[in-house]
């Protein structure tokens, strides 16, 4: 196999996929180790393909989307051609009206403070698409403001001598929030690279958030988040450990 | 027909995906909602037939790409042609070019891409389908697969470079 053979191969390569056990991409990829050229080429590839990937995984997704489903559903569950027309449209007529109980009964999403900071937490731990990796302040704050998310935003001074990795913006009501990643500099399990979450966002577009600038405490499951307000701009911070840890960067 | 508690389950699993994946084909919001709809309507009343339930996922995608080409063949029928005829030239794009773009940008360049490629390219970025899984999706061969994914990755990323529009070929 020649480079541009393998460069042929490499160009369907998804990186931190099972891309990486598949054996048909084995061959190529033994070659990037004897092959600086095409490792430099491979490297970027790789760069390229996450980068795009975050940008397709930007779609936002309407709100109130799944409920939508879920309520449609109930609209389709009696088989029409068990039902006279008549009774079918009865029928239809109390789905649509059950599911706008059950809908309305359903115990919504927290559209307050707490909803929000459960949230950036869930976003946090579960995982997600870093849009921009860099280590550079400068470059992060120039992403946010092009994607026109809270870029003005003061970070605890603590939190600035940590090691930046980069940012994405999610999406909170309608509302932009900037989500900064930073890396503590202990031990992660294989795969993860950050453990602190800076989040930012217009005070006016969460409901009830906090007035204070004094920073309030929440543990959650395995993580820990502080969150206070200053100026026009409310923040998160989500650490992956307790209180105290937690603290140190506050 | 799936139960309740069986379809809110594959809802929360897979909306957000599959509203992504027809997103990137559609590019309209009440498109990508219709025929995210679609597709768990059918699998509501018709889900309860898949055996195997670690196919879900590709059942869902394989319903709602069906969905998206019976809607587009209702418009236009665009014509099929053989890959191994056009010729593969894979740009070199600068990571940093792409840290420039967004989502909005990105999508409107796959737009450009020739049609028959827009599916196997959203999959490619969306999905970590392995790729017999998106070769059932598609209903094609798995070398017909790749093949179009190269050739929509290299154009994808021709248009992002230039920046200028392009209109599709139909050969």
């Amino acid at each position: 196999m020649n480079r541009e053979q393998a460069k042929e191969i490499l160009t369907l390569y998804r990186p931190g996929t099972a891309d990486a056990e598949d054996p048909s991409f084995s061959e190529a990829r033994r070659l990037c180790g004897q092959d600086p050229e095409l490792n430099r080429w491979f490297e970027q590839h790789c760069a390229r393909y996450l980068a795009l990937r975050a940008r397709f995984k930007q779609v936002a997704i309407p709100a109130g989307f799944k409920e939508q489903i879920l309520a449609e559903r109930k609209i389709h569950t009696t088989p029409a051609w068990r039902r006279p027309a008549v009774l079918l449209t009865a029928v239809a007529m109390v789905a649509v009206i059950a599911g706008s109980v059950i809908l309305w009964q359903r115990p919504r999403e927290d559209l307050g403070f707490s909803g929000y900071i459960n949230r950036m937490t869930g976003i946090a731990r579960r995982g997600y698409a870093m849009e921009l990796e860099t280590k550079d302040p400068a470059q992060v704050r120039a992403y946010l403001t092009r994607s026109q998310a809270p870029s003005d935003y003061v970070l605890p001074h603590a939190l600035e001598q940590s090691t930046l990795a980069g940012c994405a913006v999610k999406d909170w009501q309608g509302a932009k929030v900037s989500m900064i990643c930073f890396y503590s500099g202990k031990p992660l399990p294989p795969g993860e690279t950050t453990d602190l979450w800076f989040f930012v966002i217009d005070h006016s577009s969460v409901q009830g958030a906090p007035s204070s600038s004094l920073p309030a405490v929440t543990a959650m499951d395995r993580a820990t988040a502080a969150s206070w307000t200053v100026g026009n701009k409310t923040y998160v911070l989500v650490a992956e450990g307790d209180e105290q840890f937690l603290r140190k960067y506050l | 027909m799936a139960s309740g508690e069986d379809f809110e389950s594959i809802v929360a699993q897979y909306y957000e995906p599959l509203y992504q994946f027809a997103f990137s084909l559609t590019r309209t919001e009440a498109d990508a909602c219709d025929l995210t709809q679609q597709t768990f309507y059918v699998w509501a009343t018709k889900g309860h037939q898949l055996r195997d339930k670690t196919k879900v996922k590709t059942w869902l995608f394989t319903t709602l790409h069906r969905g998206f080409l019976e809607s587009r063949r209702r418009q236009t029928r665009f014509p099929h042609y053989e890959l191994s005829e056009v010729p593969l030239e894979l740009p070199e794009m600068p990571s940093l070019l792409v840290n420039e773009l967004d989502s909005r940008q990105v999508l409107q360049a796959l737009s450009q891409v020739d049609e028959v490629y827009q599916a196997p390219v959203a999959l490619f970025y969306l999905e970590d389908c392995s790729y017999k899984d998106v070769a059932e999706i598609l209903d094609v061969p798995i070398g017909t697969v790749k093949s179009r994914m190269a050739r929509g990755i290299a154009q994808l990323q021709k248009i992002l470079i230039s920046g200028t529009k392009r209109t599709p070929t139909n050969k």
